[in-house]
């Protein structure tokens, strides 16, 4: 597992226990991960997640037209693996989660598990930390110098 | 803003690619994906109609490597260029951590740069986006294409770029200008993230 922060770990950590999810990645709505369980790269992560916000945010354009409340999830049926895409609220804003699960297991125990993660996530969050400086003023030369051995020059 | 892990030491910046159709943003992509070894970058994820148009986003993960002791990634996303997709430009644009705007350098393209650029103006500012707070820069594409077919970099600046941000001409087809972009945006999205309250966490 990975986060962002600390504090999303137990949260994530009992709701993939209990549900039975084989995956899940927590996201915001522009797509930017949180936290996953269960991707083995970290390309495919941000792959996902582009994905699955992008299901979210046209989901919601849907409702706009539709001129009715944004729908709360959305769940892809499948054969082997099924999809279960929600967006919820947390101290630190709108984020979206999207789980994957099997025959193992069943939307409905998803869905109740999801629904005390995103509870558990509302008490553990702390307050947010202060700004501080995150790249050094000469960050351009290592910039640089790794953008050209990106594209091999 | 550049979202920053600081336990992994990561950050993920969120670069959108926007313009006028056919400018030129999905051959961009292109081109950075076939350039980039493969350990380095993931897929491109294309979705487009059947005639190959952008119908909601074309999306490539970067993997730049370690800077300042972060292990930096940027998203590169595309929007549909067609003016009736606005709803899903918008939706693309959300939470971007800079923009390059390409720019269609032919002369009877002028009034759809145009138009695209102030749509971009008018998306950012729906969403609580005040452009000149964006880093944000201009490719000129097709610079390739005969003299009396395009408009020189400094006619495009005039019309496109009052803002007076970084502008360059490029081929995108065949790769030039695509490094130089990248480079410059990526530049100006981490600038801010070198300053006291560049970061959100």
């Amino acid at each position: 597992m990975r986060s962002l922060e600390p504090w999303v770990e137990a949260p994530l950590t009992a709701f993939l226990t209990e549900s039975g999810a084989r995956l899940t990645l927590l996201m915001t709505g522009a797509g930017q991960v949180v936290a996953q369980h269960g991707f083995t790269r970290s390309l495919d992560v941000m792959s996902a997640a582009a994905l699955g916000a992008g299901i979210m945010a046209a989901t919601g354009e849907l409702a706009r037209v539709m001129t009715t409340v944004p729908f709360e999830s959305v769940t892809h049926q499948g054969t082997a693996l099924s999809l279960f895409l929600a967006g919820f609220d947390t101290p630190r804003g709108r984020w979206l989660a999207l789980v994957v699960y099997g025959g193992e297991t069943s939307l409905g125990l998803v869905q109740l598990f999801f629904g005390r993660m995103v509870e558990d996530l509302g008490r553990a969050a702390p307050a947010e930390l202060p700004v501080q400086r995150v790249l050094a003023e000469d960050f351009e030369a290592q910039l640089n110098s790794s953008l050209r051995s990106l594209f091999g020059r | 803003m550049p979202l920053v892990n600081f336990t992994t030491r990561e950050i993920t910046c969120k670069l959108v690619y926007y313009g006028p159709g056919r400018s030129g943003k999905t051959t961009n992509l292109l081109y950075i994906h076939g350039r980039v070894p493969q350990d380095r970058r993931g897929n491109l994820i294309s979705l487009a109609t059947q005639s190959d148009r952008t119908l909601f986003f074309d999306f490539l993960p970067l993997e730049l490597g370690v800077i300042s002791g972060f292990t930096t990634r940027f998203q590169l996303y595309t929007v549909p260029g067609q003016v009736y997709y606005n709803a899903t430009r918008r939706l693309v644009l959300q939470g971007a951590d800079g923009v390059v705007f390409v720019a269609d350098s032919q002369a009877r393209r002028f009034e759809d740069n145009l138009e695209s650029f102030q749509n971009l103006q008018e998306n950012l500012l729906e969403q609580g986006v005040d452009i000149r707070q964006l880093p944000l820069v201009l490719q000129y594409n097709k610079q390739d294409l005969p003299g009396d077919l395009i408009l020189a970099r400094p006619d495009l600046d005039d019309t496109l770029n009052f803002r007076a941000v970084p502008s360059l001409g490029a081929d995108a087809l065949h790769g030039a200008g695509v490094f130089e972009t990248l480079k410059l945006v990526s530049s100006l999205v981490l600038q801010r993230l070198s300053t006291p309250s560049g970061s959100e966490r």
